[in-house]
């Protein structure tokens, strides 16, 4: 997916964002090559 | 679609092999994507590439897969309807009519959602898997 998004690198950080945000996570696990 | 992702979902991108995460949530493949809800609790996943014109159906569906399964049916019943509407051709549009018909159903105890969903999946998606799931509806 495109490099412009700004991704979370730890899953507690996307967990309080998506709470104060009241959105879902979208975990994607990829392989860096 | 960055656009798309940074405002609809709380995006988190992870190594395969990231530990302990990657055995948490058995992830065997890539690219892998998990809809997660606040709490950590999985809802949706897909797993090999998705083209744009299906990546955002597929995240839609997500969220209203959430929403439903938190009994929030009139928020996926708008995001249900948003998927009919604009992604017809997507591979998430017959799923999202099925659950459509059955978040209708649990919204209004109506049966008339279930079998609608049907005919619906029947004439537009013949050879869908949830035109299969729905079969039984069309005796309602």
């Amino acid at each position: 997916m495109g490099n412009s998004i700004k991704w979370e690198t730890e899953l507690n950080a996307a967990l309080a964002r998506a709470k104060s945000e009241q959105k879902p996570v979208l975990m994607d696990f990829f392989n860096p090559g | 679609m960055s656009s798309f992702i940074s405002e609809s979902v709380v995006p988190l991108r992870l190594p395969y092999d990231h530990k302990p995460l990657s055995e948490q949530f058995q992830v065997k493949w890539t690219p892998t994507l998990i809809t997660l809800d606040a709490d950590g609790k999985e809802h949706h996943r897909t797993v090999g590439f998705l083209p744009p014109e299906e990546l955002i159906p597929s995240l839609l569906l997500g969220r209203a897969k959430l929403d439903f399964d938190l009994d929030d049916f009139e928020s996926a019943i708008k995001i249900l309807e948003k998927i009919v509407s604009d992604h017809s051709k997507s591979d998430s549009a017959p799923e999202a009519i099925y659950l459509l018909g059955v978040s209708r159903y649990k919204s209004t105890h109506e049966a008339k959602p279930l079998k609608d969903a049907y005919e619906k999946l029947q004439a537009e998606y013949p050879d869908s898997e949830w035109t299969k799931r729905a079969y039984p509806y069309r005796l309602l």
